[in-house]
């Protein structure tokens, strides 16, 4: 399933907010929460950690994971939470809009 | 925030360590993952460095990395084009520094763009100064200034401490708020009260940084200390800032004291402050929020206009004019804008010429690496990342020629540092390496790289890459590229011929100059100059001081003869008398004018061989009493009575109706002021008639005549050890450092700015030449081949110099044939296009060119023809 711009960055902060979580961690849990609806390629994730960091929604460190090896493991900065904030009311916003243009699904006859 | 964010990505420390981090991270989620879980690493490694914004960055360190390989390749290239470069931006610098010290620098002063110059004018004076009254109903009436300040340069006996000898400094003598509207503050103490600004018995006053670190070195406890001006006694209150020089050009004050000291500091019977008729204070304004300057000028002319009304004996067909700083000092020496225009105009000439210089260096690599850029471009890089690499290939170029140049400019500097006028306190010119010749050094690189940087951008825009690529590097519009390389050439040389002209008459006129005779004898004389006014002496006292001193001299050992003047001739400052000559018709709404003059005693002709043309010299019976007489120039003669005869004419003094003298001699043409003035007008009055506050002794000596300073220096001594005693030096040197070492330095200078000119374009020339060589090495081979001569190679690759240097010298020709008057109207007596200038330049660059053509055109012919035709 193709993603709209700016949803990935939604979802990583979404999935960030249950706590910290190093990169392929995000890119689980966004998978199963999705009921492995959305398989988000690492190629793209990764780049968007980064840039989330950069502008300040994102910190990072390294921490020891769950089989005991180092990894850098992201959380959600002030900003970031304020961010998400934002970005859910806009996304609820859409949703409600498209909802209401749709409706149940109709018989389309043809 | 966010601009922090991205800017922190570039510091190349925390680059690096991102770039680690990234690396590490990436390995242990692998480790943790899998590979086949993360795939595409690469490419995400790519995208986190475009959102740090690293690629953008890494293709200009790309670019960079890549032109300075490229100029380590080519050593050579990229020497010249440095050193050109270098040569220009220098030359340009350190005149611009000349120009800075001369006329552009901002007062040292707070907001300076602010503060605006006021005079009165009058029909004789655009520049003359402002009576204190007058000053004072313009600052009490006046709204368009937030505060007026008048001050007056002064030239005090300075002893820094009771037992110290008096020595001659300048001061300023300044108005109670002149420090405010200034936007100066002391380093140290303070600035004066209102209170302090009149007459006092208990004086104030102000030393400059320069000053307290000389005398007191830099002592915070000499505050409150005191010192004595012209022997009364002042107090210390505070130090002026480092940075603040004074608001005069040349003229740097040692100390600031109130103007209402002025009375006692000149031993004056009234005081000057309440003569509305001493038109002799700077003033300076400081616009006030909302007014402009044309505001300003209409407020004071209204209120100008006023005063000539209500006081008419001293304010008659008087005005007041505001100017900006700039506008003063330009219109103020005219003779200086030109200098710094004409100066200004041949370096500016050179960096022209420079920029050709490069422009075509850069064309000829272009074009051998025209393969290169082909390929680069059918590789997929677009026109625009070319010419980026191109252009970053320029400033790189002009950067390092920028820097180069400053190099050459401190030279340079350092040279016109030396400038200075032989004077008593020194008067100097403050030509320095500062922030602002730096700016200007990198604007010039700048400008530059747009100069020789557009050519080869624009062929890369316009060329056709797929036959440059077909061609072998031949390129497809050659012809075209190498006639515009002709044309930068050709007016490289036209360039190169104006700049050699114009140094060449600069030469003439400079030794016209060294051959034109001072009209004086400045041999065996040295001159001493007193100032017992200093100490308070009444005018009786003064004349008893200066015959005291005039007998006790003429019978030193080693002395032949003594005389006495107002003023030397071609010391810094002359002295002048206001004439109208009887039947001289002045112009409308004039009736006198100011001519250089001076007192002097009946030796002085004599002592100074100034030749009496007609009528008698002055006699020890010109003596008050008698009839009063005067001896005029030949120019006086000139000027005033042309054709009639100016024996027993007479002249009025300080005005129309003021005292008459009866002309008695005519005395030969002079210099006065500078060896290049025009002839001017002068007037001799006899001493005794005339008694002056201060003279100048000039002594005859039988040997050496600065052996005499010491004995001169104590038979002052001996009459009165508080009179200072300056300027005491031989008048040969006084000669010297007038005549010939400024001249010299100037002379030096553009005769430096021709040599580099005739330099760059030569090179220019050569390499131009040379590069057709190369490209015509099959060529030649194939000439040699079917049987051509030596000669006839050498013949064929020299014509084509030649062509190119004879264009470009007609083209230069014409131009300095329309320069020529214009410099020669400048610089009276300097700018003389003589045929010797116009006959020896042409010569010179023709065989300059000669021989940068022959170079490359014996290695054509030496080309050995075999190897030649392999090469393709």
């Amino acid at each position: 399933m193709d993603l709209l711009q700016g949803t990935l960055d939604m979802l990583v902060l979404r999935t960030l907010l249950a706590g910290p979580l190093h990169g392929y961690g995000i890119a689980k849990g966004i998978r199963s929460t999705s009921s492995e609806a959305l398989d988000i390629e690492f190629g793209s994730l990764y780049p968007a950690l980064k840039r989330l960091e950069a502008k300040g929604w994102l910190a990072s460190g390294w921490e020891t994971s769950e089989h005991n090896r180092r990894a850098k493991f992201y959380k959600l900065t002030a900003a970031g939470r304020k961010q998400l904030v934002r970005q859910h009311s806009k996304w609820a916003d859409f949703v409600n809009a498209v909802g209401r243009i749709m409706g149940t699904l109709p018989e389309v006859k043809g | 925030m966010m601009i922090w964010n991205r800017l922190k990505y570039l510091w190349p420390p925390r680059r690096r360590q991102e770039e680690r981090d990234m690396r590490e991270e990436l390995e242990s989620l692998t480790a943790i993952a899998g590979a086949k879980e993360l795939v595409n690493l690469t490419l995400a490694i790519e995208d986190v460095r475009a959102t740090w914004g690293w690629t953008w960055l890494d293709s200009i360190y790309a670019d960079i990395r890549y032109s300075l390989r490229g100029s380590c390749r080519h050593p050579a290239f990229a020497a010249v084009a440095v050193l050109s470069l270098a040569l220009a931006i220098g030359a340009n610098s350190a005149i611009f520094s000349f120009a800075d010290a001369l006329l552009l620098r901002p007062l040292p002063v707070k907001n300076p763009a602010a503060l605006f110059d006021v005079t009165s004018t009058t029909p004789d004076n655009p520049f003359e100064g402002i009576s204190f009254p007058d000053y004072r109903d313009l600052r009490d009436k006046s709204r368009s200034f937030s505060g007026l300040a008048a001050y007056r340069l002064a030239t005090l006996a300075v002893a820094p401490s009771p037992t110290a000898p008096a020595q001659m400094c300048f001061a300023n003598l300044v108005s109670d708020n002149f420090f405010p509207v200034a936007g100066v503050t002391p380093v140290a103490g303070r600035t004066f009260l209102p209170d302090e600004a009149g007459a006092s018995t208990q004086p104030v006053a102000m030393v400059s940084y320069d000053f307290w670190k000389q005398h007191y070195a830099g002592d915070h406890s000499v505050m409150g200390s005191s010192l004595r001006l012209n022997g009364i006694v002042f107090t210390i209150i505070g130090v002026t800032p480092a940075s603040f020089a004074g608001l005069e050009r040349f003229a740097q004050p040692s100390l600031f004291v109130p103007l209402g000291m002025a009375q006692r500091l000149d031993g004056e019977t009234a005081d000057p402050l309440e003569d509305r008729g001493r038109h002799d204070l700077v003033v300076k304004g400081r616009l006030s929020a909302g007014a402009s300057q044309e505001s300003a000028q209409a407020e004071v002319a209204t209120i100008g206009a006023a005063l000539a009304r209500e006081y008419v004996k001293t304010n008659r067909n008087r005005r007041v004019a505001v100017r900006t700083e700039l506008q003063r000092r330009m219109q103020q020496t005219p003779a200086l804008l030109a200098l710094v225009k004409m100066l200004m105009g041949l370096v500016a000439l050179i960096l022209v010429i420079a920029c050709s210089n490069v422009a075509n260096l850069l064309l000829a690599r272009g074009r051998t690496r025209s393969r290169e850029i082909a390929t680069r471009l059918s590789i997929g890089a677009g026109r625009s990342r070319v010419v980026r690499q191109l252009m970053t290939e320029s400033v790189i170029l002009g950067v390092a020629g920028g820097v180069a140049g400053l190099v050459v400019a401190s030279g340079g500097i350092r040279v016109l540092e030396t400038l200075s006028v032989p004077s008593d306190p020194p008067f100097v010119l403050g030509v320095r390496l500062d922030w602002r010749v730096v700016q200007f050094s990198l604007l010039a690189a700048l400008g530059s790289c747009i100069l020789f940087g557009l050519a080869p951008a624009w062929k890369v825009v316009r060329t056709d890459f797929v036959n440059a690529l077909k061609a072998g590097g031949q390129g497809a519009s050659g012809k075209e590229r190498i006639v515009g390389r002709d044309i930068l050439v050709a007016g490289q040389i036209a360039l190169a011929m104006v700049v050699l002209i114009a140094a060449g008459m600069f030469l003439a006129g400079f030794r016209n100059m060294l051959v034109m005779p001072p009209e004086f004898r400045t041999d065996h004389l040295i001159s001493m100059d007193t100032a017992p006014a200093v100490v308070h002496y009444s005018p009786e006292q003064t004349k008893v001081f200066y015959r005291r001193l005039v007998d006790r001299v003429r019978t030193m050992p080693g002395v032949v003869g003594v005389a006495m003047t107002e003023s030397l001739p071609l010391a810094p400052s002359q002295t002048g008398v206001t004439v109208s000559p009887e039947g001289y018709q002045f112009p409308k709404g004039r009736e006198t004018e100011l001519e250089f003059g001076a007192a002097v005693d009946a030796a002085y002709f004599s002592t100074l061989h100034v030749e009496i043309k007609r009528g008698r010299t002055f006699t020890d019976d010109d003596r008050a009493g008698t009839r009063p007489v005067a001896i005029v120039n030949q120019q006086f003669v000139k000027t005033y009575w042309p054709g009639q005869d100016p024996i027993g004419k007479r002249i009025r003094l300080d005005g129309a109706a003021g005292p008459a003298i009866e002309v008695v001699g005519v005395a030969k043409t002079g210099h006065y002021l500078a060896v290049n003035e025009a002839p001017a007008p002068y007037v001799y009055v006899p001493y005794e008639q005339n008694p002056r506050s201060r003279m100048t002794l000039v002594v005859q000596s039988m040997g050496d005549a600065a052996a005499l300073a010491k004995p001169l220096r104590e038979a002052v001594r001996s009459i009165d050890g508080n009179v200072p005693v300056f300027n005491l030096r031989p008048v040969a040197k006084l000669y010297e450092s007038r005549v010939t070492d400024t001249w010299l330095q100037f002379f030096q200078m553009v005769g430096t700015m021709g040599f580099i000119g005739l330099a760059l374009a030569t090179t220019g020339l050569y390499g131009l030449v040379a590069y057709t060589v190369s490209r015509r090495e099959k060529e030649f081979g194939i000439r040699v081949a079917i049987g051509a001569s030596h000669r006839d190679i050498v013949w064929l690759v020299e014509r084509r110099g030649l062509i190119l240097a004879g264009v470009g010298m007609a083209i230069g020709g014409v131009l300095a044939a329309v320069a020529a008057p214009l410099l020669a109207a400048a610089f009276p007596g300097l700018g003389v296009p003589s045929p010797a200038v116009y006959t020896l330049v042409p010569l010179a660059l023709l065989m300059v060119s000669a021989v940068a053509s022959y170079i490359p055109a014996r290695r054509a012919a030496g080309l050995d023809p075999l190897r030649a035709l392999r090469n393709e």
